[in-house]
Parts: structure tokens; sequence; C-alpha cells
């Protein structure tokens, strides 16, 4: 039988690597689940992409047993792999680090779109083509 | 260790770059509400995930988002929060809507979030004969070959629950025929080796790599008569040990069990059992190839959920 969720949480972390710490101790701690039966969880599962941040989110069942799925990595993550950069600028207006195109904008917001609750793909393009530039990216085409 | 959270209330629309402005000045990761996801389900089955769900009896945002992160004592705060509101501050100037945005500070200590679980934890039967009894709670055996292993997790693996844990202490009721050795390998709360000698093992030796898990173990096995002659200490893997044993047991991942096979396979003696729980699915097969690569007879595979545990024998006269 399926069993009722009584919590939802969701987290970004990095994949392989999560620690009882928070984001993950707060939030786990508080929604009644055993924090270290989490990380080890979800660091077996996610071994594969070690180190790269990425959503998970959480189903907590009333008997506080839980359940997750990940979700495709953040879109900041995204947008650096695609300009080949290990870091956005902290000083996004001055100081431009990177160039992504219009049409790797679109593949991410596409790749992004059920996470993005974006109404449209315009709409998630917008979302990624803003956060590209938060992160001192220039957007050309 | 206290922790200062940062929480930022704003828009769904902003969540990613909100996110990664947090984690670019020091958090590891954030949570996230967003109103948005919780509009996007509906009440009945949950998702992709195998729930049911009543919004309604679930707390949740009804507008907007929060994006929350964590900074240990070592990240000034007075230096990024500054910062932290100058991006926000920014954001309008990319195209995005962060709305009437607030950013609010807090201390958290860990004590308050490290135990918060503890509420919902109570004793469960694992197995046939094995019951996990949390240390803060009275429980009496409810028939008469019930065994009762008594935990505090604190911050070490194992609460006797997960399915690796399951799969392990079904395994040594599978083998154990009574007064056996046994070594426990990444012993984390001790929670194998008290149930080992439960089932009847003899001499038991328990090693974590980590010195919070030895000490957690070695506070599990006080509260446990049965256990007081188990000896626990640091150690990584079995690099070193030199004294074999009957059965060797590993619920540990995947990952590390691949080196330890032949550590495993040395320390043996004929008939030997090695018990190994802690795979997910994917790495199953190549788990069990390495082991029979070695020499091991699978003796009988466990499943559990997507985790798998695995009998294993080092080869007799009969086979």
């Amino acid at each position: 039988m399926a069993k009722k969720v009584a919590n939802v949480v969701k987290l970004q972390i990095p994949a392989g690597k999560a620690t009882p710490a928070p984001p993950v101790g707060p939030a786990l701690g508080q929604a009644g689940i055993n924090i270290m039966g989490f990380t080890k969880e979800f660091n077996a599962r996610t071994a594969d992409q070690a180190g790269m941040i990425i959503p998970v989110v959480i189903s907590v069942y009333e008997d506080r047993s839980f359940d997750f799925i990940t979700k495709t990595p953040p879109a900041a993550v995204l947008l650096k792999k695609a300009a080949g950069v290990e870091k956005g600028s902290g000083e996004p207006n001055t100081n431009k680090v990177a160039t992504v195109t219009k049409d790797q904008v679109k593949e991410i917001a596409q790749t992004k779109m059920q996470d993005l609750n974006a109404a449209d793909v315009e709409a998630a393009m917008r979302m990624v083509e803003g956060t590209a530039r938060s992160m001192g990216f220039t957007v050309e085409g | 260790m206290k922790w200062t959270e940062i929480e930022v209330t704003t828009t769904s629309e902003v969540v990613e770059p909100v996110s990664n402005i947090l984690m670019d000045e020091g958090a590891s990761g954030v949570k996230i509400d967003d109103a948005k996801d919780f509009d996007n389900l509906e009440d009945g089955k949950f998702g992709e995930l195998s729930g049911y769900i009543k919004k309604a009896d679930i707390d949740h945002l009804n507008s907007g988002a929060k994006i929350t992160a964590y900074y240990p004592e070592t990240i000034f705060i007075p230096e990024i929060l500054p910062t932290i509101k100058q991006r926000l501050g920014q954001l309008r100037e990319f195209g995005l809507n962060p709305g009437n945005y607030q950013v609010e500070t807090k201390e958290v200590a860990e004590s308050d979030w490290a135990t918060a679980w503890k509420k919902y934890y109570h004793p469960v039967r694992v197995t046939r004969f094995l019951t996990v009894v949390p240390s803060w709670e009275k429980y009496d055996t409810t028939v008469t070959d019930e065994k009762l292993i008594v935990l505090d997790p604190g911050m070490a693996f194992g609460t006797g629950t997960h399915p690796t844990t399951k799969l392990s202490l079904m395994a040594l009721e599978t083998v154990v025929r009574g007064g056996e050795s046994m070594i426990d390998v990444g012993t984390g709360s001790g929670v194998l080796s008290i149930g080992a000698k439960q089932l009847g093992v003899g001499d038991v030796r328990a090693y974590d790599l980590d010195e919070v898990a030895v000490k957690a173990a070695q506070s599990n096995l006080d509260l446990n008569p049965v256990a007081k002659d188990i000896q626990v200490a640091a150690n990584d893997l079995l690099n070193g040990i030199e004294e074999g044993a009957q059965i060797i047991v590993a619920n540990i991942l995947a990952e590390i069990i691949l080196p330890l096979v032949l550590q495993a396979w040395d320390l043996l003696p004929e008939n030997g059992y090695f018990l190994t729980s802690g795979i997910i699915n994917k790495k199953f097969d190549e788990v069990v190839a390495a082991q029979e690569k070695q020499g091991f007879k699978i003796r009988q595979t466990l499943k559990m959920g997507d985790w798998y545990g695995i009998i294993a024998q080092k080869p007799g006269d009969d086979d």
C-alpha cells in the first residue's frame, strides 16, 4: 500500500558527499528523518556525480521513512559547464568572466524545464539567462 | 558548534540565482521551499515517488519561495551579508523579478537539529529474532525468542532500521550457529556486533575508520550487557589486522567493499563467511564479480528495495 507523505523537503547539496552538517541536518532533523540514514543512501546513489551540486526532493512518510529523487543539476552548474569555467563572478555587473550563447541558454532551459516551475520555454530561458548574467556571464546571440 | 542561518524570502522565479549566490558565499548547499513546487502537485499519487499526498496536510508556502543557507562560524557573516544583499539587489538588472525580497539571519545550534529526529524513533522488530530499541525508550520483549539491540545511534551510521542494516542482520541470522569469531568492518553504531552477540557469536572485534563512530559504538556496547566483551577500535578497513575470524561482516558502500575482498579472503579460514551489505542495485554485479573472482562462493543474495546483501563463503573441502 502506498504510504502517505507527511513532508516534502527540497535541497541542493553536493552529490556523493552529503554530511549531517547544514543544510541536511536542520532540514531533515526537523522532518524526523534519521540524518545519517539519508546521507548514506544519498551518497551511495549519487557517487557517480561526486562533488557536483544536485537538487534532491525528499518525501518524508508518516512513519518517518523516506524516499528521494534527484533532479538535473542547478542552472548555475550547467551554465558553468557550458561556459567551461569553474566559478562565476562575485561582481557580475563589472567583472564578466564567461560567455554563453542563446542556444546554450535554450538547451539548459529545456533540460531544466521540469524543475524550474516556468510557464513555458521562453520563461525558463529568461530565468536561465538572468541566472547567467547574475554570475557575470555575457549572453550572446 | 553554532551556525548562522540566512533565509531569503523571494519569488519562485529567482530560486536558481539566489541559491547560487548563497553557495558562492560559502554555503555547502541550500534548502528550497517553493510554492510553485506544490502548485504543480495534485492530491493522490505523489509524482515520481511511490507515496500519496494530500496537499492540505503538508506544511508549505502558499506563494513565493524561501531559500535557506547555513554558514559555519569560520565564515564572517558581517562580511558576506552585504555582498549577498547587493547581489540580490542586482537581479532586476539581469531581467529577473525577485519581488519584495527579505533577508533574515539567525543563529542555530547543532543540538537543535542533531537530536530532533529522535522523537520519531521507536523500537522496531528488524528481523526474525532481533528488535532494535532506542536507548531512551523502555521496551520489554513480546515473544520468548526476541532479542534486543539497545542503541543510541547518535551521529554514527546504523539505527537498525535501514535496509542495509536489516540485510546484514538477516545474513547473520542465516549463518550464525553459535560460538564463531567475527570481525565487524565499519561498525558505525555497533549495531551488527551487538546483534551478532545476541545471536550467539563468540569473540567479536569491531572496527571503524571514524573516531566518532568508535566512540558511539563503545557507548552502545555499554548499553548491552551481552556485548561487554566486544573489542572496538579505530582501523582503516582490515589494514594491519593479522588475526582472522570465521565471519567477517561489512555493511559499507560497494566502493569500499571492493578493496576489502582480498583482505577478507586472507583473514577467513575455509568455510568462513564474508557477509556484505550496503550494495546499491547498480553496483551489485560488480561486487559479486569481485568476490567470485577472488574465489568466494556466493551462497545467498538478499534484497530489500534497491539494496543488496551477499552471503559469500570461502570454499572448503565440500566444494
